[in-house]
């Protein structure tokens, strides 16, 4: 028998049902009884949802990295510059007509060896899910959200992203009309480079601003979650 | 240096101003202090998922909640008007984010993320009135039985 034939280990899966599990399944049931949500509309959503992730935002940066003519059109038109790494931001979505939580607009921020963009939300947690997928968990949180914004130098060296003094730190706030999302300045080093490879190493947290792209980088580095010990009071 | 989004002011404002009861629910007590979360699973179990898979469920049953145009049923151009959004919008979105964000802090900030996302939803459910707390804990226990069915 080859070693493609042998049968393969069955791959680890949880094999108990949690309280959490249960919850999640009860509050979901209930809410489409009392007719808040339909069943057919929350299935077609989570069939939907469960297509989404960073691949097609890193393809855009490697193919704009790749091609002037196009990263001129992702700066000046990121839905359409959408549309060539598969994602189409009104048709796409099971209504056909986009989502108030996913507005129909994507703004590229490219990054120059002078400026560098960091993306948050402060008002709640918006996010380019369309291009991106889900939001990681520190994206969420209070303390990110609220200390970016003023100072975003300190939060991104907790990042292990060290910027110089010459560069430009400039935090784009997402809103109820923009979706954003970073194209980071092509790094050293992958010259003749196919846009496979340089896809590899646009990870989700360089197209958000807090970590850069590198060779032989392509994974997200573990992040720790702090609660925002002086949070925003008025 | 940048400023605090005046939304977020105005929205704090706002949701500080309402009476909302600030008392922790009895039935998500129980699971906070009970409940296996997903990283201890994943650790006995040798899983390297980061995510539980209910993870995209709940995150669609916000959605649902939220927008009125994540629903199909209801396309056309009428559905796309204020009054249908008014109309069908069961919990704003950025309202719940902003309760999500307090809860976590007041009652559920020693529990892991989603889980606390999870917990956060359920308790703004029935402190406003969209659920009880022993209808849910009834529904729990119906589907735990289904789940464990053997």
């Amino acid at each position: 028998m080859t070693d493609e034939h042998k049968p393969h280990a069955p791959a680890p899966m949880v094999d108990e049902v949690s309280e959490f599990e249960v919850l999640e399944i009860a509050v979901r049931e209930l809410a489409i009884e009392k007719g808040l949500f339909t069943a057919e509309d929350h299935q077609r959503w989570t069939e939907y949802m469960h297509t989404l992730g960073p691949l097609p935002a890193a393809r855009l940066v490697a193919k704009a990295w790749l091609d002037p003519e196009y990263k001129k059109l992702a700066v000046t038109d990121g839905v359409k510059a959408s549309l060539e790494v598969g994602i189409d931001w009104v048709n796409s979505m099971p209504t056909k007509f986009g989502t108030p939580s996913d507005y129909c607009n994507l703004r590229v921020l490219e990054d120059t060896p002078t400026l560098h963009h960091v993306v948050v939300c402060t008002l709640c947690s918006c996010y380019p899910r369309p291009i991106l997928g889900q939001s990681p968990e520190w994206y969420r949180t209070p303390n990110y959200r609220r200390r970016l914004v003023r100072w975003p130098r300190q939060v991104l060296a907790e990042f292990g992203l060290q910027l110089p003094e010459e560069v430009e730190v400039r935090v784009e706030d997402s809103n109820q009309k923009s979706r954003f999302i970073v194209l980071p300045v092509r790094p050293e080093g992958t010259e003749g480079w196919t846009e496979d490879q340089l896809a590899e190493i646009v990870t989700r947290d360089c197209l958000i601003g807090v970590a850069l792209p590198r060779p032989g980088k392509t994974a997200n580095d573990p992040r720790p979650v702090r609660p925002a010990l002086k949070p925003y009071h008025h | 240096m940048a400023e605090i989004n005046p939304e977020y002011l105005d929205l704090d404002a706002d949701m500080s101003k309402r009476d909302m009861d600030q008392s922790p629910v009895f039935l998500l007590e129980k699971i906070k202090q009970e409940g296996r979360v997903w990283g201890d699973l994943c650790e006995q179990y040798g899983v390297k998922n980061p995510d539980p898979p209910w993870r995209v469920t709940l995150e669609a049953t916000c959605d649902m909640l939220a927008e009125n145009n994540c629903r199909t049923s209801d396309t056309g151009e009428a559905a796309q008007t204020a009054e249908a959004e008014k109309d069908t919008k069961v919990l704003d979105g950025i309202e719940r984010r902003w309760e999500e964000d307090h809860l976590v802090k007041e009652h559920y900030a020693n529990v892991p993320f989603p889980e606390n996302q999870l917990l956060a939803l359920a308790h703004t459910l029935i402190r406003r009135g969209l659920m009880d707390e022993n209808e849910l804990a009834r529904k729990m226990k119906e589907v735990d039985q289904r789940l464990n069915m053997t």
